[in-house]
């Protein structure tokens, strides 16, 4: 065990100890590669006679994306408490006397995976059903009637998109290195023509995609993960993000990797009771990739500039921020192919 | 002196997946070094080709400033066009073009901006520089796609 491991366990026991009222002892940790925006470590206790999985994440020194760990426990214990399958939140603490820096908990999902890559074929189809069903079951909840309004900054449905949409070109002016002229032409783009008012105002995941939930090996969505962008706008926001170009990279036709784009947003429209808006969810589409690249952008200063030379904050800079531009090219040039056509709605 | 620098970053990368990552010691480390492996690619493809590309970069963005400089009233700008058009690099060096291809692309952005609202008020010169701008721009995405199997 290396001394950070022994640190961390040692913190997490007396932590957990205080907790639960009684003598917990986590025996091992070990750390989840991913997870740019925390450090995630998974964990087994003893408390008594019981094992428990645990899954601690915590601040890092430097994050892929700037967020607040209050905002995405909150919205993973409302969807928790909605019935959305998520990892049952347990603890949240910001006193730096445990571990040194502030951290959740949840219990951990054991048995599952989250690679795309690695789903089965023969899982594909119905995976795709069942992430699109909740995706649009999470866009038909009430967010106030879960208790967010406290949790997460106020918005209008009239007001959403563009609150969004400067929030991402203020992170990109912030943060850029070079110069993004495609970037800054989709934003001149969004402004141009801006959405009509949502047709509600839902928790938006903000980061809903193959690779962000876990599953079972035979093909059950167990868990829906990464809540840390997580804020109250238009439900097509996650609809257009799930839907990104970028989630398919290597074959453009299976949105997520998983099954046709039209069925994605049929089952979206079946589970949420909504139409996609073909011009409101153009809109989403490009503003998608606008957001991708502030996030790209906003890890590749992260790199060259924090603390931490995590490779994960390169390869984000680096190949997400050319493929991003490729497909926001593709949305916008007027010499464009259209390889990325089958995304529209 | 490595005398082929892509193909020497690539070296490494195979050091890193032949020998290193089978002795990882988890499955953390295991995937640091596959991330590390992939971005020695990506650096190896721009040690190829970087400076070709900010050197082209910079040369269509003359042409079109100089192909435009005559439709542009706004003062300020036409002056930085000109700046721009006139400047050369203190050396072939990466960090000595890429400043100056950065310079010249906040000309071209505000460019194209300024292109935009002369065509959403009918100017026909305006389109077709806007069309020459996303042509540039399209030629400018093409130069950087990384060719990852990632």
């Amino acid at each position: 065990m290396t001394p950070r491991e022994d640190e961390l366990r040692s913190g997490l026991s007396a932590y957990l100890s205080r907790q639960w009222n009684t003598e917990a002892r986590v025996e091992t940790v070990s750390r989840i590669p991913g997870g740019a925006s925390r450090e995630t470590w998974r964990c087994a206790a003893m408390v008594g006679e019981e094992q428990r999985g645990l899954i601690v994440r915590l601040d890092p020194e430097t994050s892929l994306i700037d967020t607040d760990r209050a905002t995405e426990y909150r919205a993973m214990d409302a969807a928790h408490r909605a019935g959305v399958p998520t990892p049952e939140p347990l603890f949240l603490e910001a006193d730096l006397r445990w571990l040194g820096r502030p951290f959740s908990i949840t219990s951990e999902i054991t048995g599952c995976q989250a690679s795309a890559d690695a789903i089965p074929d023969e899982h594909r189809e119905t995976m795709g059903r069942r992430k699109w069903t909740l995706l649009g079951e999470i866009a038909a909840l009430d967010p106030l009637a879960l208790g967010l309004a406290d949790a997460m900054p106020a918005t209008t449905v009239e007001t959403c998109a563009m609150e969004q949409m400067e929030y991402w070109t203020g992170v990109i002016a912030a943060d850029e290195i070079h110069p993004n002229p495609v970037a800054e032409a989709a934003v001149r783009w969004l402004r141009r023509h801006p959405p009509p008012p949502a047709q509600k105002l839902s928790l938006v995941h903000g980061d809903y995609r193959t690779g962000n939930f876990l599953y079972t090996p035979d093909g059950e969505i167990a868990a829906i993960l990464d809540w840390e962008m997580a804020h109250l706008g238009d439900p097509l926001e996650d609809l257009a993000w799930s839907l990104d170009p970028l989630w398919c990279w290597q074959n453009p036709e299976r949105a997520g990797q998983l099954l046709p784009h039209a069925e994605a947003i049929r089952h979206w429209e079946a589970a949420s009771g909504l139409k996609v808006n073909p011009a409101a969810f153009n809109w989403w589409r490009v503003f998608a990739s606008v957001k991708g690249i502030g996030i790209w952008i906003s890890s590749s200063e992260d790199y060259h500039n924090g603390a931490s030379k995590q490779p994960i904050l390169a390869m984000a800079g680096w190949l997400m921020t050319d493929r991003q531009q490729r497909i926001l090219a593709d949305y916008l040039s007027p010499h464009s192919t259209r390889r990325f056509y089958e995304a529209k709605a | 002196m490595i005398p082929r620098g892509s193909e020497g970053v690539r070296h490494l990368a195979t050091r890193v997946v032949a020998d290193l990552i089978p002795k990882a010691v988890d499955a953390y480390t295991a995937a640091d070094l596959g991330l590390t492996t992939a971005l020695l690619d990506m650096v190896a493809q721009d040690y190829d080709r970087a400076v070709e590309v900010l050197v082209a970069d910079q040369d269509d963005m003359r042409a079109l400033f100089e192909a435009a400089l005559g439709s542009i009233d706004d003062v300020a700008l036409a002056a930085r066009m000109s700046a721009a058009i006139a400047a050369r690099p203190a050396s072939l060096r990466v960090k000595d073009q890429s400043a100056l291809a950065d310079i010249a692309m906040r000309v071209l952005i505000d460019l194209q901006a300024y292109a935009e609202d002369a065509e959403a008020r009918g100017e026909a010169w305006a389109s077709a520089l806007n069309l020459k701008i996303w042509t540039f721009l399209d030629a400018h995405v093409a130069r950087r796609a990384y060719d990852s199997a990632f």
